[in-house]
């Protein structure tokens, strides 16, 4: 259970406003994008035209019934699975993830994957932005983080392509999805609707009926004579103030794009592709994941909730969530495939930790940060691998382990962003965008 | 460099250490001819011709042989002796396990919640989180592992030596190298054969750290010195064993040893310093860098205005003037009764020549029903009107007893007492309902302590309060006061009910806890009959340490944007007020003036520090902290909801309450309304503050921009928009209504030229007209309060 407390030594307030800040000479500039391109090249690095969908099983995905099996231990760890060939030799997956064992040649696993932390909010924001909690962490908040989450990273290193923003979160905002130091520029846009539903439309995107375009410019050019703040140092010394211009200032470049407008039109898409993805959030979620990056989106992250399973994790497990993900995980990877966009998208399937290898009273599982299983595809990453191992019982790695940074420094290195890189927080204090000990998984590419 | 300082200061003056490897930290100061202080620990140096003790380049000085000599500091021409004696280092000492074993494991954060702190433990190794079990923590280190972690015949081929130091693989590094005293320490006590230590020896009573307040300039550092004063009188130096940490890092980091760096932005912090459960602070106050030679004088309204400006002095900040009557009449409304000025109210109070026009305007405003309507929104927040944990009626009923408190003007601490004290039928003493909002009574102590105290003491249930002096026994001591709670059936519908006298037990020693306050001693007896009685008693009374400051402190923040402490319900010795004189008076005067609610709002909206412009200039544009200048306060979801409701005339319709109704009126936080959400409205799920989020987002920014139901609002033919169109045939009056409507001031010339051209190219007046609306609107200087 998902449990608030409030025993932080550090003045949350304080870390909104921190949060809040990056309009101050942050906001991603075309002289700084110019001026990282320049270095990228110097380090021998090509800027690469690449993206990222975060598929993110929150709740925490049992990799012990899916990815990493282990059919000889005891039946108290075991579960109530059976493994089932790939198209990778040797290679097993869980038996109800079908479509996936036919296509895991475009997909990769690290085995030996863990980190320490087994609770809500804060394995979210470790899995996420490679650092763990600090002191004042508050997992409630919306969002919570204290350092930014790999999106605002890569929306902010790799900038926007065509009218649309370049970080998305779908249906709804992941806690741990913010920004942290770098401010409104680079928080996600939130589509806050479910791509599932019949009337699905992204609320107050375009203006009403009533308003023709015309009108609309009209009325933007008024905005900007008769507000007494307007031209003012007043706006640029009140962080909220400031935050609220920028966010205008990406609205209306929103709502005037018609590249945002097609991608969220989901109904344009065939019956028939929706069909395969899955009529359900997940599925639709994951197909309007490929139309925004289609569409120009650095980084698509879908948050997908309900997968804490303590309570009949075979039962749920079984007949409702791995169907959803087997079929909406192989749909993406086959779909991006076809169109050519699998060498340019990298796709990660987490959640923010594993479940507990034995299992409980409840025949449940509970909450297991020190072994999970992730899954990767494409954006340089090789399909087929199966890296590293965890113990007999996945109760932790037993070949070299990694972790939360590790992943970070992985798929910066997909994107093509420096994983050495720092950024300068508004006031000035270097930040790296991996903590030291983060190291790419060389053996992914 | 000698030239500098008039003098230097070295403390201790004298040294005397007592036993092998105790330590001094020497502090050198130098002063100027205006005796302000330079910290030259780290670069004065030291000399000691014997063998009776070591002194680091540092100032630490550590004992080896009993005996007595002198050290010698030397800075530039400056020199200064200082005796030091040393006894007792051959003495057998028996060590205690936890007075000599869990401090070193803490320093070295082993029993943190990442490394073997953590409840599963780390590899096998499991100790209590902070030190907090210590029998526990023996049994793991002296018993667990049949025994192999410690080995008294062979100190050093013990495992958690050997781990700590790096003889063998340690997932946590080398925390403590062979050559450290700390080292030292735990060879010694597995040597002595693993003692417990008797229960006579001492144990720490405080901790006082040295300075306490210092005033940097940027980039300016300061070693700093821990001593603990032990049940038996000693005083030891810990600065080695101390953990610190700083609350604001852009005004001030520490590292391990305790040496201090200001940052680069002006401002306070507080440097926190823990060992054993003990805790101190260093107050970091960090001026401007350029000094302000000729710095002016600012006008000064009421007790508030002296100590605010002595801070500013001493930061160099210059404070902005005085608001203009349109900002003043705009924000005194929305902050005290969460409403827009009419445009007939503007006009007359705009109008008005009369000097005490703006007290009169508070005064009015102080009397309006929205005033209690508008606190007992905010108050319903922290107390947990909550309908889906309550029902609809008896959240109704719980709701009204807070607004009709605030309606008669109810002293808060008789507020407080109601509701602490409430017992028999609900419906006759609403105030109970709390409890049922609040069900059990861990979380009531919590809750209790954090909205009227404004203290968190929920981490305290498990552990040791990790930056604050409460134990589990100060939880559970006042959890006490709320077991004997019990609701029962009555003809006269629910009762709550006090029975019996049960027992709360520490949960770990097993101990009986009889109900006491914090910081008060537990009485050897249970408190006689309800004993939420003599919680209130403490908890009202005008010498309790914290309730009328909290409650102080939760009202400027809402008026000014930032606590005097902030977050406002974390108040603890590590998390100082940033102007303790400013707390203080507050506090002082809304206990003089018997807890008058209204006479508290008054006095903080009388003040020229409320009363100044949202502008900035050269010293104080960076400051947000000190109340240099009015901040920016995005209004509220309700009472931005009401405002465009009001400007266009068109009331909002909520389900299952009165047509008509307003948002602030909303006693039920899970009316559906979809703006409310995306503006942040709280859940009320906990007692905290920080439910309210005040961040802005796209989402809200799209929603005023292109919601169809504000576009409804704008064009609807009953609307205050098309009134205007009607009432105003010329153009310059109807832009004038317009932005006395929106913003309670009349357009400037320009803005009136662009907004009159605008009305003469379109094509429709009427809908000229909402689009000048619209724009109104979605301004910034409409969205924030400023």
């Amino acid at each position: 259970m998902r449990k608030q407390r409030f025993c932080d030594g550090i003045h949350r307030r304080d870390m909104l406003r921190f949060g809040a800040a990056g309009a101050f000479g942050m906001g991603l500039t075309l002289p700084s994008l110019l001026e990282h391109e320049a270095r990228l090249k110097a380090n021998g690095t090509e800027t690469k035209d690449t993206s990222l969908i975060i598929v993110f099983l929150q709740g925490g995905l049992s990799t012990i019934d899916t990815w990493d099996m282990k059919p000889d231990a005891p039946s108290e760890f075991r579960g109530d699975f059976s493994p089932i060939a790939t198209n990778l030799p040797g290679v097993q997956i869980s038996e109800h993830l079908p479509k996936l064992s036919k296509v895991h040649d475009m997909f990769s696993l690290v085995r030996s994957f863990g980190h320490a932390n087994s609770n809500h909010g804060q394995a979210d924001h470790f899995m996420l932005t490679g650092y763990p909690h600090g002191p004042g962490f508050n997992g409630g908040l919306k969002p919570n983080n204290q350092k930014p989450c790999v999106g605002a990273v890569i929306g902010r290193e790799l900038g926007p392509r065509g009218g649309v923003p370049p970080y998305v979160c779908l249906p709804r905002m992941h806690n741990s999805a913010g920004s942290s130091y770098l401010g409104s520029a680079a928080t996600p846009f939130v589509v806050g609707a479910d791509p599932n539903a019949p009337d699905f439309k992204v609320p107050d995107l375009a203006p009403p009926v009533a308003v023709a375009s015309r009108r609309l410019n009209d009325r933007r050019s008024l905005l900007k004579t008769i507000n007494r703040y307007e031209q003012s140092a007043i706006i640029q010394a009140n962080q909220g103030a400031r935050a609220m211009r920028t966010y205008q200032e990406k609205a209306f470049e929103l709502m005037t794009s018609e590249a945002t407008k097609a991608a969220f039109d989901i109904n344009s898409e065939p019956d028939a592709v929706r069909e395969k993805y899955g009529r359900n959030m997940l599925g639709q979620s994951c197909l309007m994941a490929r139309r925004l990056i289609e569409a120009g989106v650095r980084c698509a992250f879908v948050n997908h909730i309900d997968w804490d399973t303590h309570y009949n994790n075979f039962h749920v497990l079984k007949n409702e969530l791995l169907p959803k993900l087997d079929a909406a995980m192989s749909s993406l990877l086959t779909d991006l495939e076809d169109r050519g966009m699998l060498d340019s998208t990298m796709v990660l399937v987490t959640g923010e930790f594993g479940r507990t290898p034995r299992i409980n009273k409840d025949a449940g599982r509970d909450h297991w940060g020190p072994s999970c299983a992730i899954a990767l595809a494409g954006g340089g990453v090789q399909g087929g691998r199966v890296i590293g191992a965890s113990n007999e019982r996945a109760e932790r790695p037993a070949t070299t382990p990694f972790g939360p940074a590790d992943l970070m420094a992985t798929i910066y290195h997909g994107m093509g962003i420096d994983p050495e890189r720092e950024f300068l927080t508004p006031e000035g204090r270097p930040v790296p965008i991996v903590p030291g000990t983060g190291r790419v998984i060389s053996e992914l590419f | 460099m000698g030239d500098d300082y008039s003098r230097i200061a070295v403390t201790p003056a004298n040294i005397a250490l007592e036993g092998k490897d105790s330590s001094m930290q020497l502090l050198v100061t130098g002063y100027d001819a205006d005796e302000n202080p330079t910290d030259l620990t780290h670069l004065a140096q030291y000399s000691l011709d014997s063998e009776i003790a070591t002194v680091s380049r540092t100032g630490v000085i550590r004992s080896r042989q009993d005996g007595a000599s002198v050290i010698t500091v030397l800075f530039a021409d400056h020199q200064v002796n200082v005796p030091v004696t040393t006894s007792h280092t051959h003495a057998r000492i028996t060590l205690n396990f936890e007075n000599d074993i869990i401090p070193i494991l803490s320093r070295y954060r082993c029993n943190t919640s990442g490394c073997h702190g953590k409840a599963e433990g780390q590899n096998g190794f499991k100790l209590s989180v902070f030190g907090f079990d210590p029998i526990a923590d023996y049994q793991a280190i002296a018993m667990e592992g049949r025994g192999r972690r410690v080995f008294p015949g062979s100190p050093q081929a013990s495992l958690l030596l050997r781990k700590m130091s790096g003889g063998i693989p340690h997932g946590g590094g080398i925390p403590i190298r062979p050559d450290r005293p700390e080292y030292r320490t735990m060879r010694d006590w597995i040597a002595q054969g693993l003692p417990v230590g008797s229960k006579e020896d001492a144990t720490i009573v405080s901790l006082e750290i040295t300075p306490r307040q210092r005033i940097f300039k940027m980039g300016e550092t300061q070693q700093l010195r821990a001593m603990a004063t032990l049940s038996d009188r000693r005083k030891l130096d810990v600065t080695e064993l101390t953990q610190f940490q700083t609350n604001s890092p852009n005004q001030a980091v520490v590292d391990a040893l305790g040496h201090v760096t200001a940052g680069q932005s002006p401002g306070m912090a507080a440097v926190m310093a823990t060992y054993m459960g003990q805790v101190d602070v260093l107050q970091v106050f960090v001026p401007r860098g350029d000094a302000i030679d000729a710095y002016p004088d600012s006008k000064k309204s009421n007790f508030i205005d002296g100590h605010v400006l002595d801070n500013l002095k001493k930061l160099n900040i210059i404070p902005s003037g005085d608001c203009d009557d349109e900002q003043f009449l705009r924000r005194v409304y929305i902050d005290t009764i969460g409403t827009l000025p009419t445009a007939d109210e503007a006009r007359s109070f705009l109008a008005s020549k009369n000097v005490d026009k703006r007290e009169q305007l508070i005064d009015q405003l102080l009397d309006r029903d929205e005033f209690s309507t508008y606190w007992a929104l905010k108050w319903s927040d922290l107390l947990r009107v909550d309908r889906l944990a309550l029902g609809h009626e008896n959240a109704y009923l719980y709701y009204n007893w807070i607004r009709e408190s605030f309606q008669e003007n109810k002293p808060l601490n008789q507020f407080a007492r109601e509701l602490l004290v409430a017992e028999g039928p609900l419906r006759e003493s609403p105030a109970g309902l709390f409890y049922k909002a609040v069900p059990t009574a861990n979380k009531r102590a919590s809750t209790v302590s954090q909205v009227f105290l404004g203290i968190r003491i929920e981490c305290a249930e498990c552990h040791h309060h990790p930056y604050d002096r409460w134990g589990q026994k100060d939880y559970f001591g006042m959890q006490a006061f709320f077991t004997q709670l019990q609701y029962k059936p009555s003809r006269a519908g629910e009762m709550l009910l006090t029975s019996g006298s049960p027992v709360t037990k520490h949960p770990r020693t097993g101990e009986v806890v009889n109900a006491y306050a914090l910081g008060t001693g537990m009485p050897e007896q249970s408190p006689e009959g309800d004993r939420r009685q003599v919680l209130a008693d403490w908890m009202t009374a005008t010498n309790n340490p914290w309730f009328a400051s909290n409650v102080a402190n939760r009202t400027w923040a809402h008026f000014l944007g930032r606590g005097i402490v902030e977050p406002v319900d974390d108040v603890r010795l590590t998390n100082p007020p940033t102007n303790p004189a400013l707390l203080d008076a507050l506090s002082q005067h809304f206990k003089d003036s018997e807890f008058d609610y209204r006479r508290l709002v008054k006095t903080i909206l009388m003040s020229a520090t409320y009363q100044r412009s949202p502008d900035v200039n050269r010293t104080n544009e960076r400051d947000e902290q000190n109340y240099s200048r009015y901040l920016f306060k995005q209004l509220e979801a309700e009472v931005m909801l009401d405002a465009i409701s009001q400007v266009t005339g068109r009331m909002e319709k909520f389900e299952g309450v009165p047509v008509g109704s307003r948002a602030i009126e909303l006693w039920d936080s899970s009316v559906p309304n979809y703006f409310l959400k995306v503006f942040g409205r709280p859940v009320r799920a906990t007692a905290c503050e920080c439910e309210r989020v005040s961040e802005p987002t796209i989402s809200q920014v799209l929603h005023v921009l292109n919601s169809p139901a504000i576009q409804k609002k704008l064009s609807h033919q009953d609307g205050r928009i098309r009134a205007i169109g009607v009432d105003f045939a010329d153009n310059k009056k109807a832009v004038q209504e317009i932005y006395l409507t929106c913003f309670a001031r009349y357009p400037t010339s320009d803005e009136l030229a662009a907004a009159v051209e605008y009305l003469e190219q379109t094509d429709d007046r009427q809908t000229g007209l909402e689009d000048v609306a619209w724009s109104v609107m979605n301004s910034l200087e409409f969205l924030f309060n400023h």
